[in-house]
This record gives C-alpha cells, sequence and structure tokens, in this order.
C-alpha cells in the first residue's frame, strides 16, 4: 500500500515523460514514437541549464550561509541557562511559518514603495534600487530570504548536537592550555560533524524544492535570473503545457535527489555507527 | 561565567529580536488603514478594517477549505498509521528497515515529480478541485512522518503491561486501543499537530491541483497579490491569519518539532 502510493506517481511520471505529451492534444498520451526525445531536447536547451547553473548557485549560497550563521549562534546560545532554553522557541518561528507567509514578509520588505528597509536606507541618504527586479541582485534577495526562513533548521540541529559533546575532553583541553578556537576545532568540532553532514544535506536537498519564495518575490525573473530547475519544471508544464518536457525535467530531478538522498543515508548511518 | 553567560543571554534576546522583526512587520501592516500603509512611522491609529474586508469577502471559504484539508488528511494519516507504526514497533517484518529509506524518499522527492501524475490522475478521476483530492495528496506526505515518529513513541512504551493486558483476555486490538495508545498519547498529539502544520502550510499542491471550489488561503492570499491590485494590509491580515494556527500549534509541540522536520534524517 505505501509502495503504491509512493512508487505508483514514479513510474507514471518517467513513463509521461517518453511521451511528447500536452493536454492541446490527447493522442500524445500514448505517443512512444520517440521515448528519449524529451532527453534529447533537455540537453541542447540553454534555458535547462542555465536552470541547473542557478539551481547550483543558490544551493551553495543558502547552504553555505545557513550553516554559518547556525553555527555560529548555536555556538553562542550553547551555554546551561534555562533563559536560553526558552528562547529556542522563538528562534522555530521562521521555519514554521508557512513559507507562503515567508514569501510575503519578503515581498514587503524588497518592494521600495512599502519597505521599511527602503525607507530606512533613504532616510539616512543611501536610497537603493530595488534588489528583487536587478537581474544581478534578485539571486542574493532570494538567498537572504531563504537563509533567514531556514538557519533555525541547521542551528537547532546542531545546538542539539553540541549539548550531546562529553565534558571531560572540553575539561581536559582546557587544563591544557587550548583557547576557545582550539577547543572548537580540535574537540567540539568532531563531535559534532556527523550532525553537521547531515544537516547540509538536508538543506542542499531541501533547497532544490524552493518554490514559494521565488513564485512570489521574483516569478523565476527578471530574465530566468532565478529560474531554478524546479521552477523551470513548473513553467514547462503548467505555463506552457509541455506535460512530457515537464516530467522528463523532473524525472532528471528525481534522479539527482535520490542520488543525495543516499548519500544521507549512508552519512547518518555512520553518523550512529562513531 | 555568570557575566559571560549574562552576555551569551543577552545576545540571544537582541538576535531573536531582529531576526522576528520581519515578521512583526508584517503584524503591524496588517493593523494599518489602507491610505497610511506606506508610510513606516510607527505612530498610528490601528483598525481592523483589513480584517472585516476580509471576512466579507472570498477569505472565510479558503481559510475552511485550508482547515478541512488539513484535517482530513491529519486524520485519515494517524487512522492508517498509526496502527501500522504499533505493528513495526511490536513485531518483526521483512523490510522494516526500508522503511526508513521509503520515508526519506517521501521527506526528499520534489513536489514537482509528484504533481505531474496526480494532476493526470485527478483529471482522469474528477478529483481536481476538490477539498478531497487535496487531502488525498497530503496523506502520501503524512503517512510516511506518522509511522516513523509514531514507531518511536511505540517502542518507548513497555511491552510488558500490553502482556499482562493479553494474559487477563485483552485481544491484540484492545491491548493496542486500551492500553498502548493511551501511553503513547502525548506523541500521538504532537504527531497529529505536526501532520497539520505540513499539511497546512503546503502552497505548491493547492496552487496546481485546486481552482476556485477548493482553493486554500495560501493560494487566496497569492490571489490578491493578482487581482485585487495590490491591497497590501488585505495581503497582511490574510497573512497573519494563515500564519497564527501554525504559531499556536508550534508552541505546543516545540520539543518534538525539531525531530518531527528532521525525520528520515536520524536513525532509530
Amino acid at each position: 500500500m505505501l509502495a503504491v502510493v509512493t512508487l505508483g506517481p514514479a513510474i507514471y511520471l518517467v513513463v509521461t515523460s517518453l511521451t511528447p505529451l500536452t493536454p492541446v492534444n490527447p493522442d500524445t498520451l500514448f505517443d512512444f514514437s520517440d521515448p528519449l526525445g524529451n532527453y534529447r531536447a533537455i540537453l541542447t536547451t540553454d534555458e535547462f541549464w542555465r536552470s541547473v547553473w542557478v539551481q547550483i548557485e543558490l544551493s551553495i549560497v543558502t547552504v553555505l550561509t545557513q550553516v554559518l550563521v547556525g553555527l555560529g549562534l548555536a555556538l553562542l546560545l550553547d551555554r546551561p541557562s534555562r533563559f536560553l532554553e526558552a528562547l529556542r522557541t522563538g528562534f522555530l518561528v521562521p521555519m514554521v511559518l508557512p513559507p507562503i507567509v515567508v514569501a510575503i514578509i519578503w515581498k514587503v520588505i524588497y518592494t521600495p514603495d512599502i519597505s521599511p528597509m527602503h525607507h530606512l536606507l533613504a532616510w539616512l541618504g543611501m536610497p537603493i534600487h530595488s534588489l528583487i527586479t536587478d537581474a544581478g541582485t534578485a539571486i542574493w534577495a532570494i538567498a537572504a530570504a531563504d537563509t533567514w526562513e531556514w538557519f533555525p533548521f541547521t542551528m537547532l540541529m546542531l545546538l542539539a548536537a553540541l549539548q550531546m559533546v562529553p565534558k571531560e575532553p572540553q575539561e581536559a583541553a582546557r587544563i591544557d592550555g587550548a583557547n576557545a578556537m582550539q577547543l572548537f576545532w580540535h574537540v567540539r568540532l568532531p563531535y559534532i560533524r556527523p550532525t553537521l553532514v547531515v544537516a547540509v544535506l538536508f538543506r542542499l536537498i531541501d533547497s532544490i524544492k524552493a518554490f514559494p519564495l521565488i513564485y512570489v518575490l521574483t516569478d523565476g525573473g527578471p530574465g530566468g535570473a532565478t529560474e531554478v530547475t524546479n521552477y523551470y519544471a513548473f513553467q514547462q508544464t503548467f505555463n506552457y503545457a509541455y506535460w512530457g518536457y515537464g516530467s522528463a525535467v523532473a524525472t532528471l530531478m528525481v534522479a539527482g535527489v535520490f542520488m543525495l538522498s543516499l548519500a544521507v543515508n549512508r552519512m547518518s548511518g555512520e553518523a550512529i555507527d562513531d | 561565567m555568570t557575566r559571560r553567560r549574562g552576555l551569551a543571554e543577552g545576545f540571544g534576546v537582541l538576535i531573536l529580536g531582529i531576526v522576528l522583526l520581519p515578521a512583526l512587520w508584517l503584524l503591524q501592516m496588517s493593523f494599518r488603514h489602507n491610505d497610511d500603509i506606506m508610510s513606516s512611522h510607527l505612530h498610528f491609529v490601528p483598525t481592523l478594517e483589513n480584517y472585516t474586508s476580509l471576512w466579507t469577502g472570498q477569505f472565510p471559504s479558503s481559510f475552511l477549505h485550508s482547515l478541512l484539508a488539513s484535517a482530513f488528511s491529519t486524520a485519515f494519516s494517524l487512522l492508517l498509521g498509526v496502527p501500522a507504526a504499533y505493528a513495526l514497533a511490536r513485531w518483526r517484518f521483512t523490510g522494516a528497515q526500508q522503511i526508513g529509506l521509503w520515508i526519506l524518499a517521501t521527506r526528499m522527492a520534489p513536489p514537482i515529480a509528484f504533481t505531474i501524475p496526480f494532476f493526470l490522475a485527478f483529471t482522469w478521476a474528477g478529483l481536481m478541485d476538490t477539498v478531497t483530492g487535496l487531502a488525498l495528496i497530503y496523506v502520501t506526505f503524512n503517512l510516511a512522518l506518522v509511522i516513523w515518529s509514531m514507531r518511536g513513541f511505540f517502542t518507548a512504551v513497555p511491552r510488558s503491561l500490553e502482556e499482562a493486558a493479553w494474559i487477563d483476555g485483552c485481544g491484540v486490538w484492545s491491548g493496542f486501543l486500551r492500553i498502548a495508545v493511551p501511553l503513547a498519547m502525548p506523541g500521538l498529539a504532537a504527531t497529529g499537530i505536526l501532520c497539520f502544520i505540513l499539511s497546512w502550510n503546503d502552497f505548491f499542491f493547492a496552487l496546481i491541483l485546486t481552482r476556485t471550489q477548493a482553493m486554500t488561503a495560501p493560494v487566496a492570499i497569492v490571489n490578491f497579490m493578482q487581482y485585487a491590485g495590490w491591497e497590501w494590509g488585505k495581503i497582511a491580515a490574510a497573512g497573519v491569519l494563515v500564519m497564527l494556527p501554525v504559531l499556536v500549534f508550534t508552541f505546543f509541540v516545540r520539543a518534538y518539532l525539531v525531530r518531527g522536520l528532521m525525520a528520515g534524517g536520524v536513525k532509530e
């Protein structure tokens, strides 16, 4: 039953990806005359490769900032304090908010005539142009919003890991004269590394699914500057009705995500074995 | 030592304040009159007009659709998933290890991969633009979460209690219903709430698989942006209403939340 629910759509998706299916022409449903046509088309389409590149750029930037910000804050807040424990609940807010609300919040911030950020900068005498309508900055604007939404995830995961680090080696290192940096690098980091790896892979995979932020903030634009692969597949399928082509792009995405998932599975297994 | 702790606490509050600022800004916007919504001055006369104008429009019905789809999918996922989780926690099956990978797969697969087949199947089955169809989609990803999380909670319930009940003449089912379920109740509640939040937060599936009859609240907000000529006050008020249930629920399940969101990433 479980398998049917998950595998059924997967098989259907692959089958669809082998046809030139479009709802405009019902005959295309079982047209397998050129099964690899979609895949050939994908490989020679510049928009596809651009979307892959935008995806890689966005994923690397967001995962990096989320892990660095999350790690920094986790180290700061990792102290025995009831007050800090209570504070942690507050940090849950950005990641549990409905993604569409997150998108609205940032739409407000990035829309010059209503944005407190733009007003403040203008008041300080350094007005800036809209960040989301500029092809050069749009992707950074999305990355900033995405980091705001998801750094709590890496932070809370790493905080949990930091609290599992045994106290004795830390005490020993401190007595031996290790400074805070050495203590972190040689004692705490090795303990939290498995969690760090899992957090990175989780965020990496989720970053491939980014949708509401892009839909609301830039709609993939300007000029495709923020059109990640997921968004590209969505556009091709539901705006241009190239169902077969969209399915083929989605199939390639599933294959990519599946390989990343295997990595997560293996690494989290190692995390337990260690 | 205490001084450094005090410093960390001070920093913590400050950072949390900065982090929450964008969300609080939306909150204050929702209480502004439409004619001074563009200004960033903090002294203004609060008004409920944005909320009252939402109340008279289409928004309440889309809010209801969200509520129904989330509640149905949560109930159905629990109904199917809790007994399955119990069975997995108590008896050994071949392929029980594979469940971890399966859960990971549903958690990781890009939604677009599910949407295309579901769109075609829904059109064929007449489930397009229905709350039932939407709830069905949510079950597919909630079920994995329920099984994964409830198996953990059932494993924590001591087996000897049920064995005593069986000796006293309880069947397997009544042992499950009278002993295991009540003992795992806190976990059950947390799991249910998490399912509800995940369904409630969905935007992608609702955007594609509903039109007008079953439009959910997140999709309705986006429509305000496109058709209503950027009524920021209304958009802000709708956003606040949509995030409210999530924030209330989050407060109740905060301890389980991180665990639930990491489902599949950490092996038991």
